[in-house]
């Protein structure tokens, strides 16, 4: 596991009392379900306070185990859980001021909406105008006042999101943490309901911690992504940070990222990799990654290939997907392939087979380790 | 093909109903319409004893299977995952057992209780445990079966939303199976008024029920007072299985959720 770079990770042991503005702090949280099957390996986390926080990777990679331990509805092995400045890895889950949307959403059948959002504020045991009050103000904050009287059989998938959201919010928990809530939604609904979901974040500047394992919408959403695999987490930093400098190639790949080549030699001059030579100065890494987005595609004998200079890459186009707004080629060169993507901006597409040639931004050129 | 099934099947149940109604006494001839016979029935001391007897076994017997059964239900559902989870449903076997080896077990088993302890003498007593042991295994996987058709995350939505254990039982999961206990509890009552070869077993001289009662008049012949006593019984174990089903519909409505 690279060591995060990112300020939001401090795992400096000795300090030992959460920073004010930390709402989470996970050290050495370690658990497994027999010796097969390890959630979670030895986490390290500082979730700063009011962020909308995303946690990223692949079914199995602990997303999931680690939000239920946060949620106290399981209890980890080993390690310490701190919510604000409250050590709460012993605290059972009705004693945590922490709420989960749940990616079943797990609405209760027997009552009606307004039943659902209340029920929290009723096990808390508040009086029954203040349940009602507050369950109309939230209600009306997520836009679902018209629906308070409803069973939950009649409602929609979008509508039943919302109140499993509100039955959350209405409690104004200390960190709130949903469990790929939008999963189950199709694509138009889901991007309103990411919109959505930001702004309310951003209105109450709530803690949020968001799972996913999908990176579209982690980059959309969060200010901050932790990208976990086999119980570890990989990286933690800003969106920006995670695709435009990945710290491993787990990451790389997993952010999207087809162009990522092992470096076979490096010297004073540049690079040698699988598809041939790149000039430039480099640092000393192990894998070297060309975003598609740095790289433009020409016909092998057009003017802009004669004044390029060093980096052009000589290849044929072996697959093309035409995507609307823009095409994306696979261009076989040296003895590997490259993704390239080129915007439509009508001037045709180069035919399988056809002879091109790759101009590339070094600066752009990303190397790494692992 | 189905309606001579269906007549095969209603054909003699409809006979005891018309001729319970006869004005005559004869099973031959059906005269005129009367409830003189109902009359009768209502006149007669040992038939409302034995009456008053099955009703207080069904009830008493149904109420205890139905607490029984749910608690067995849940904890079916609650250790289904452990090692030895499978043992409880050990509890089948008085389902899938024939009646009248279920009666003499019991009959043996009572009998050397009675005579070890001096208070198990067979009677109303006997019978009401006699019946919970086979009533509860239904009632038991009436609420399995709408627990394991629940989502898991509900369990964990209630610790979520503040409830401890007692909350979670008071506000969820008692409400969410209340169909299936309702259900269970009539079932249960079915299941006892049926009854004749294990209360015929388990009961005792002070203790005979209407189908016992049935059973040793009809060694007289099958008079028209027995054809009301059985329309009787018609009527209420309909009404209860019409109660059961109409609980279950509630059911499957609320776990379309």
């Amino acid at each position: 596991m690279t060591q995060p770079s990112s300020p939001t990770v401090s795992p400096d042991t000795a300090d030992n009392t959460p920073r004010a503005d930390t709402a989470i702090r996970l050290r050495g949280l370690y658990q497994a379900f027999g010796a097969d099957a390890v959630a979670l390996a030895g986490v390290d986390l500082d979730i700063p306070a009011g962020s909308f926080f995303t946690l990223l990777g692949p079914s199995g990679c602990g997303k999931t185990s680690l939000l239920r331990v946060i949620a106290g509805l399981d209890t980890p092995d080993a390690g310490t859980l701190h919510i604000g400045a409250r050590d709460v890895t012993r605290v059972a889950a009705h004693k945590r001021n922490v709420n989960t949307v749940f990616q079943s959403y797990a609405l209760f059948g027997h009552l009606d909406v307004a039943g659902n959002i209340g029920f929290g504020l009723r096990m808390h045991g508040h009086d029954r105008a203040t349940i009602n009050d507050r369950v109309q103000k939230t209600a009306a904050f997520i836009q679902i006042d018209n629906l308070l009287g409803r069973r939950i059989d009649q409602l929609s998938g979008g509508q039943r999101q919302r109140v499993a959201l509100a039955r959350a919010l209405v409690n104004e928990p200390d960190v709130l943490l949903l469990d790929e809530p939008l999963s189950a939604l199709d694509a138009g609904l889901r991007s309103r309901l990411q919109l959505e979901l930001l702004r309310i974040q951003r209105r109450l500047g709530m803690t949020f911690v968001f799972v996913t394992h999908d990176q579209d919408e982690a980059m959309v959403m969060s200010d901050y992504v932790a990208v976990l695999n086999e119980g570890r987490i990989e990286q933690v930093g800003t969106p920006a940070t995670l695709y435009e400098r990945p710290a491993n190639p787990f990451v790389a790949r997993f952010m999207g990222h087809a162009n990522l080549f092992a470096i076979r030699a490096r010297d004073a001059t540049g690079l040698t990799t699988d598809f041939g030579r790149l000039a430039g100065e480099f640092a000393r890494a192990d894998h070297v990654l060309i975003r598609p987005e740095i790289m433009t595609i020409h016909a092998a004998d057009a003017p802009e290939v004669a004044s390029a200079g060093d980096n052009v890459i000589h290849g044929r186009v072996r697959e093309r997907l035409y995507r609307g707004s823009r095409m994306e080629y696979t261009v076989a060169a040296g003895e590997t392939e490259l993704v390239v993507v080129d915007d439509n901006r009508g001037q045709g597409m180069f035919e399988i087979g056809a002879g091109v040639a790759l101009v590339m931004e070094t600066t752009g050129v990303v190397t790494l380790d692992g | 093909m189905w309606y001579a099934l269906l007549v095969l099947l209603y054909a003699p149940l409809a006979v005891v109903v018309v001729y319970s109604f006869n004005s005559v006494n004869s099973s031959a001839d059906f005269v005129g319409v009367s409830l003189r016979w109902y009359r009768a029935l209502f006149a007669d001391d040992t038939i409302l004893a034995a009456a008053w007897n099955s009703a207080v076994l069904a009830l008493v017997s149904s109420m205890l299977a139905t607490a029984i059964g749910t608690a067995l239900g849940y904890g079916m559902y609650a250790h289904r995952a452990r090692r030895l989870g499978w043992l409880i449903w050990l509890i089948y076997l008085p389902i899938i057992m024939p009646d009248i080896v279920y009666g003499i077990a019991q009959l043996s088993f009572f009998s050397r209780l009675a005579a070890a302890t001096q208070i198990f003498d067979l009677g109303l007593g006997t019978m009401i445990i006699a019946h919970v042991s086979f009533q509860a295994p239904f009632v038991a996987l009436l609420v399995y079966s709408r627990l394991v058709g629940l989502d898991p995350r509900l369990f964990d939505a209630c610790s979520d939303l503040y409830a401890n254990a007692w909350q979670r039982a008071r506000f969820f999961i008692l409400p969410t199976l209340q169909p299936a206990i309702v259900a269970g509890f009539f079932l249960a009552l079915t299941l006892s008024i049926d009854d004749f070869v294990i209360s015929y077993f388990t009961s005792g001289p002070e203790s005979v029920t209407l189908p016992i009662f049935i059973w040793s008049a009809i060694k007289r012949g099958i008079s028209p007072e027995i054809n009301a006593i059985a329309t009787l019984m018609i009527g209420t174990v309909l009404a209860a299985a019409a109660i059961t089903l109409a609980f279950q519909y509630v059911r499957h409505r609320q776990s379309g959720e």
